[in-house]
């Protein structure tokens, strides 16, 4: 097997590092595996880029046809694979470099993180219905027991809560799936593309709407979105940066994917996800409105970004889904560092409620310049990517003479700047900081900054110079979009 | 030279004028009232007195310079007057001004005056000031509004330009533009701080307004440019309705008509309140003002 | 190393002047995606509001870099001034937009610095600013809609609804950043609250680029204004609505400017009542108008920046700023009472200083456009404002001295003195070379917008074609008169003697002591309210619509918010429920729908 052009790596390397982890429990080598794995996968990946612009990679492992793994590496999944390593990457660090606390420490958190990477790049690579059940529960579980990691009670009640509504999602998609089987005996995801029109169209639908509630509930779209907050609020802010940055995106790709390659018609699919999205954005951000939670307000905001991608996803135009792409990174980027920012402010004030943050700035003024900085990412305020990722969908509408979704975006970000700067206004408020800040909390390493800086970096390089991700980008929504090549690339037919 | 000597005499004519034109408001009032009255130099000695004393009572530098700048004041926009038409003679600087600047050279030296009165510390003289400031504030809209009638009429801010064009009884623009004349004909007694919208200074009562605090010479000095500013707005009213004048004799005669038809109506009604002023132009004369507009500009 | 740095401020706060000089005619592109690119060039327009950049900067840089140097400060005040910067040089609306935002956030962040700022200041402040901000980007996204390209050039093939699209939604976003009624709530908000220095800035320059906004609006349009909607008497009918929005402005925001008892707010509101002059002037469209507005921006700047780095110089050494609390200074701060006195004259427009040219073209404009109803309400706001710049002399440097500060207070620093110098002496050498102004500064602008320049005969004269004045004879005579009065005055017979104390006045009929409230600052214009019209304007604030606005939206957050506070037997059921009834509306159906 050759060994740099196959797509199994990003779900085997990470699968036997985490199997294997006793053996690095003894070595003492947890903390450089967990930044290491992702690493040399992130490397893999940016290695790929030049194979995949030629065509996409495909590796199926036959068990028994029509059963078998198989994995399609194009332009769209290796996008998401690179960011999703990136995560894990920073996350790693992080939890390395900083004072953190036990329980994200050792090897429970070891295999969980890695095994959610792997059903991450499961989840993108897969070309075929049963894995991708099979890695969304492997995804699901390992965040599951992520949440409730911290093992008191608000952890425990967000891991009981995610399991619970997880296992309802994944119910649903198994249902969706076994239709499909029933129906068109197929399970190879082009091979039902390609025979789902031949389905009833009641039948049709139910598989659909099974799908899209199940995917809906693991992708967090409005009206199936209300466990996101409580698990969100319950979770290690480091735990949660991976949720929404890396565990909504396979989500939502999965989405996008599927209602690309099943609902052959994409005008239904447009009015279904926009609306969803549209729905999902304004909602969250009214709602985030009154958090005086920091985790909380992240989470609806981290809603409202979901809803502002699936609006962009949804429109299905090559400019906005482009847009959309390259706003999933910003936003990965921005709340990690957001998140991050959130977990060093937990560990310095014991606490994220607002009134216990007035003028955190002046205990721990970089984690508060970097809240800044993220703020100002996730609002698309320029000179941060954000900005540039929100103009390019905005410019996607504009270019379709659309303007309903302009306004709405529009509107939702100075619903948005509302919360944010709120926050702002509060960590630099002028009044000494709670009692509580000072005492008894272990001064930060400075290397614990490195990752968030890394992060701050990177999305100033984004805003400045968003030229060096535009083939990127532009070649991942080509991919994702055209139906026909995807058939082609897998079955070596049109339709 | 020839611009010193105008000036002087500019200066000179407004003085005479205007010490006799004042003796004459207040034996005419005298007799309205069935009085004498004093004689119609007692203005002339009024001031000569003040200006004589050899003691005044001063607050700082800025009591003391408020009076200079009045005066000063008033001697600017004098000489932005053109007195005459059609002559070299009491021009001042005219040809280098225009109506809008004399409208805020107008201001000028009551504000700086306003300085000195703040500076001596007196709230009763803050007080006058304030008033005085209000009523500026309702006058200015329907005299400017009226003045602005004009100037659009002749399509210039220039007087001189304004002046030349009436070049007969019968282009006056009393005559061919009565509405401005009617707008402006309030506001312009309440610019000459006369009765009925004089309470700013509020003469005869207990003596509350902007020259509370000042006597002696300076108190000269305000006198002197009350006078001299009195003459230079009625014949800045000449010009601009009455067609100007070619001649001094002419240039009196038409000033005086106009200050007897401004101290008969000053003469016939009670002195109103500062808002009343305010409430009153904003809704009289500014009324007629707008209609003045909409027949000049949107219906022809 | 403090030094250091703040010699490195200083350097930043050159880059403006830098800028405009080394800049020439090169154009700078930066690509970004998509084939779009940011554009980047010096037009006369651009070149004019940087020359009040380049001007103001290193004035506000100054005093800042006094004390301990601020670091966070340094760097969001460079911030800033790229932003401006960056906006002022776009040649499309992308840099435009780009630098808008980084102003908006980087001025925001110097706002909360200071120790005043509330909440709902700072709250509103950032959101008015980012509405006007988003609006913006409405703007220019259904510009590209229309033309598929974001330079900055005239919308020649777009249907009516496109352009009045253009129009309202850039004219919104502009109008906010320069406080027209009923957008202007940020603005007394922020100037009051933000550190005294910086409301300089945010005064003087930050304000500024709205008006370059709106003097780019025109040139959007073939035929400017008067492409939208034809003419209305001798202007732009599009124009009309504009015009009567600054007068309003104006005329309200006067009136409550005199209302005021905290010098701040008081300027923050004669900002927005100037600023709405210019407005309306740019209503006009007119090259004398327009020239009006252009010079009346650039007073503007300087009066404003003088009177907020002088006041900011008397908190600094009193630490009071209400009216009442003050008084009496013009014997401690000399210096402050001239540099207040001739920035008063400025706001008031009195000759002989520049803000009379300024009126004078406005006026004219309107009196050419036959707008006359526009200028009575420009007349009212200007006369009025002559009440509140009264104020601003008499409550801190006249009458009587209120507070222990005040009569213990001392000359400012010198790095506040020396901006105070400087813009007196511009204001000064202005008034008498109007014409000056007219050639070098306005002509260049009025030639880029395609309209004819006003010229001038000599650079003392105003000349247009209404009629003009000239700056030099007006100084002379004023001058000339005031030394031959005063000195007529000495050498007359007569002494003068000193009252021998301040409480030596003729106060009907009593002797007043010390506890007899003598100071008039803090009741001056309140009998204002028994105007009708005054007082209904005073009674009336937009305060109770935005808390009301702000209130409903909380509660639709509340009710939304609750809606995610429930278990997972409601989620699931939910989740089924959508389910049941979407399979049900489905079967009905037959399929898709």
């Amino acid at each position: 097997m050759e060994f740099s052009a196959s797509p199994v790596w990003f779900i085997a390397l990470p699968l036997l590092a985490a199997f294997s982890a006793p053996l690095w429990t003894r070595w003492h080598l947890l903390d450089h595996l967990l930044f290491g794995v992702p690493l040399v996968l992130l490397i893999l990946a940016l290695g790929l880029f030049p194979t995949v612009h030629e065509a996409p990679l495909l590796e199926t492992i036959v068990i028994a046809p029509p059963l078998g793994i198989h994995l399609h590496l194009d332009s769209a999944s290796l996008l998401l694979v690179t960011l999703f390593c990136f995560a894990v990457t920073l996350v790693a660090a992080f939890l390395w470099l900083g004072a953190t606390d036990s329980h994200l420490r050792g090897r429970r958190p070891f295999v969980l993180i890695l095994l959610l990477l792997v059903g991450g790049n499961g989840l993108v690579l897969t070309g075929d219905l049963f894995n991708l059940y099979v890695f969304l529960e492997i995804a699901g579980v390992s965040a599951y027991v992520l949440s409730a990691l911290r093992d008191d009670r608000p952890a425990l009640e967000a891991g009981l809560k995610y399991l619970i509504i997880g296992s309802v999602a994944a119910l649903f998609f198994l249902l969706a799936v076994v239709l499909v089987y029933l129906q068109t005996g197929q399970l190879n995801l082009a091979a039902v593309a390609r025979e789902f029109a031949a389905i009833p169209p009641a039948m049709q639908g139910l598989i659909a709407l099974l799908m899209l509630i199940g995917l809906g509930i693991k992708s967090e779209l409005f009206p199936f979105n209300f466990w996101v907050p409580d698990v969100y609020r319950g979770s290690d802010p480091a735990v949660t940066a991976l949720f929404s940055g890396l565990l909504v995106k396979a989500f939502l790709f999965v989405l996008v994917h599927l209602a690309v390659l099943i609902w052959a018609d994409p005008a239904v699919a447009r009015v279904w996800l926009m609306t969803l999205g549209a729905l999902t954005l304004i909602v969250a951000e009214l709602a985030a409105l009154r958090q005086d939670d920091m985790r909380r307000m992240l989470a609806y905001s981290s809603l409202g970004q979901i809803g502002l991608i699936m609006l962009a996803l949804g429109f299905f135009s090559e400019t906005t889904t482009a847009g959309a792409f390259f706003h999933m990174i910003n936003h990965t980027l921005v709340k990690l560092l957001l998140f991050l920012v959130a977990a060093l402010l937990l560990r310095r004030c014991l606490s994220l409620r607002l009134e216990d943050l007035a003028g955190a700035a002046r205990v721990s003024p970089l984690a508060a310049g970097l809240f800044v900085v993220g703020a100002l990412g996730v609002l698309g305020l320029p000179p941060f990517g954000g900005f540039m990722s929100k103009l390019w969908m905005l410019q996607g509408f504009a270019e379709a003479q659309r303007i309903w979704p302009i306004a709405l975006i529009l509107f939702a970000a100075l619903i948005e700047a509302g919360y944010y700067f709120r926050w702002i206004r509060v960590l630099y408020a002028p009044v000494a900081p709670a009692a509580s800040a000072d005492t008894k909390t272990t001064p930060e390493p400075w290397a614990a900054y490195a990752p968030l800086l890394l992060i701050a970096g990177l999305m100033l390089l984004l805003g400045v110079a968003p030229f060096l991700l535009e083939t990127s980008v532009v070649e991942a929504a080509h991919a994702l979009l055209d139906r026909d090549l995807t058939l082609q690339s897998v079955l070596g037919v049109a339709q | 030279m020839h611009v010193l000597l105008d000036s002087l005499a500019m200066i000179a004519l407004c003085y005479v004028m205007g010490f006799l034109f004042q003796g004459f408001y207040r034996q005419f009032n005298a007799r309205l009232q069935r009085r004498w009255g004093p004689s119609i130099w007692q203005n002339l000695y009024d001031n000569m007195k003040f200006l004589l004393k050899s003691e005044t009572l001063i607050h700082g530098p800025m009591f003391f310079f408020g009076p200079m700048i009045i005066a000063a004041g008033a001697i600017t926009t004098l000489l932005f007057v053109p007195f005459l038409k059609d002559s070299d003679w009491l021009q001042g600087v005219s040809t280098h001004g225009n109506l809008i600047l004399i409208i805020y050279l107008l201001v000028v030296g009551p504000l700086g005056n306003a300085l000195a009165v703040g500076s001596s510390g007196n709230p009763f003289g803050v007080m006058g000031v304030t008033r005085g400031l209000t009523r500026l504030m309702g006058l200015e809209v329907p005299f400017f509004l009226g003045l602005a009638l004009v100037m659009l009429q002749h399509e210039t801010t220039s007087v001189h330009a304004i002046m030349a064009a009436q070049d007969g009884i019968a282009h006056w623009n009393l005559i061919t533009n009565p509405i401005a004349f009617a707008v402006i004909l309030l506001p312009f007694i309440a610019s000459q701080n006369a009765s009925p919208f004089d309470v700013v200074g509020a003469p005869v009562e207990v003596y509350a307004g902007p020259r509370v605090e000042f006597g002696g010479r300076l108190l000269g000095v305000l006198m002197t440019q009350n006078m001299m500013m009195t003459i230079a707005k009625l014949v800045l009213v000449v010009d601009l309705f009455l067609g100007g004048a070619s001649n001094v004799l002419e240039l009196i005669a038409k000033a005086f008509a106009l200050f007897l038809l401004t101290t008969a109506i000053s003469a016939a009604f009670p002195r109103l309140k500062t808002e009343q002023t305010v409430d009153f132009f904003w809704k009289v004369p500014l009324g007629l003002a707008v209609l003045g507009v909409v027949l000049n500009v949107w219906l022809i | 190393m403090n030094l250091i740095l703040k010699l490195l401020f200083l350097a930043v706060s050159l880059t403006p002047a830098l800028t405009l000089l080394t800049w020439g005619d090169g154009t700078l592109a930066w690509p970004l995606f998509g084939g779009f690119e940011l554009l980047f060039e010096l037009g006369p327009l651009s070149a004019f509001f940087l020359l009040l950049l380049a001007l103001g900067t290193p004035l506000v840089a100054l005093p800042m870099a006094r004390g301990t140097p601020d670091r966070a400060a340094y760097g969001l005040f460079a911030l800033l001034l790229l932003g401006m910067q960056m906006l002022l040089l776009a040649g499309d609306f992308l840099g435009l937009f780009i630098g808008w935002e980084v102003m908006t956030w980087s001025s925001y962040l110097l706002l909360i610095r200071s120790t005043r700022t509330t909440l709902e200041g700072a709250q509103t402040y950032i959101l008015f600013n980012l509405a006007s901000a988003f609006l913006l980007l409405a703007g220019m996204l259904v510009f590209y809609s229309l033309t598929g390209d974001f330079r900055i050039a005239p919308l020649t093939e777009a249907s009516a609804a496109g352009r009045w699209a253009v129009f309202i939604l850039l004219g919104l976003a502009f109008l906010i950043k320069v406080g027209a009624l009923p957008l202007h709530r940020w603005i007394p908000l922020g100037y009051d609250q933000a550190p005294d220095l910086f409301s300089a800035v945010l005064a003087g320059l930050i304000s500024k680029m709205g008006l370059y906004g709106l003097l780019l609006l025109p040139t959007l349009f073939p035929d400017a204004l008067a492409g939208l909607s034809g003419r209305l008497l001798n202007g732009p009918a599009a124009g009309y609505g504009l015009a009567w929005i600054g007068a309003i402005t104006a005329v309200v925001a006067t009136f409550k400017a005199i209302s005021q008892q905290d010098i701040k707010r008081l300027l923050a509101y004669s900002s927005i009542a100037q600023l709405g002059y210019v407005v309306t002037a740019i209503g006009v469209g007119s090259s004398l108008a327009v020239g009006g507005a252009i010079f009346q921006t650039l007073v503007h700047t300087l009066v404003k920046l003088l009177l907020f780095i002088t006041f900011a110089g008397i908190v600094l050494q009193t630490g009071q700023r209400r009216f009442n609390d003050l008084g009496h200074l013009i014997d401690r701060m000399p210096m402050a009472f001239f540099a207040v006195l001739i920035g008063i004259i400025g706001l008031a427009g009195m000759p002989p200083l520049p803000g009379f040219a300024a009126k004078y073209l406005m006026f004219v404009g309107l009196i050419d456009a036959r707008w006359l109803l526009l200028l009575a309400a420009m007349m009212l706001s200007s006369t009025a404002a002559f009440i509140y710049c009264y104020r601003l002399i008499y409550g801190p440097f006249l009458g009587h001295a209120n507070s222990p500060e005040a009569r213990t207070a001392t000359e400012a620093p010198w790095s506040y003195l020396v901006p105070q110098v400087v813009l007196m002496g511009l204001l000064v050498l202005l008034g008498i070379f109007p014409g000056f102004a007219i050639e070098v500064i306005v002509d260049p602008v009025l030639m880029t917008l395609g309209l004819t320049p006003i010229g001038a005969p000599s650079w003392g004269e105003l000349a247009t074609p209404y009629g003009g004045y000239d700056g030099v004879v007006l100084m002379t005579v004023f001058g000339g008169a005031f030394v031959i009065v005063t000195a007529l005055f000495w050498l007359a017979r007569g002494q003068m003697r000193r009252a021998g104390s301040p409480y030596d006045l003729s106060f009907a009929g009593e002797v007043p002591t010390a506890d007899t409230p003598l100071h008039y600052g803090a009741g001056m214009g309140r009998e204002l309210r028994r105007i009708p019209l005054i007082g209904w304007i005073l009674a009336h604030t937009t305060a109770g619509v935005q808390a009301g606005l702000t209130r409903q939206t909380l509660a639709a957050a509340g009710l939304l918010g609750g809606l995610y506070r429930r278990d997972p037997q409601t989620w699931t059921l939910l989740a089924v429920l959508v389910l049941v009834v979407a399979s049900t509306l489905l079967a009905l159906n037959g399929g898709w729908f």
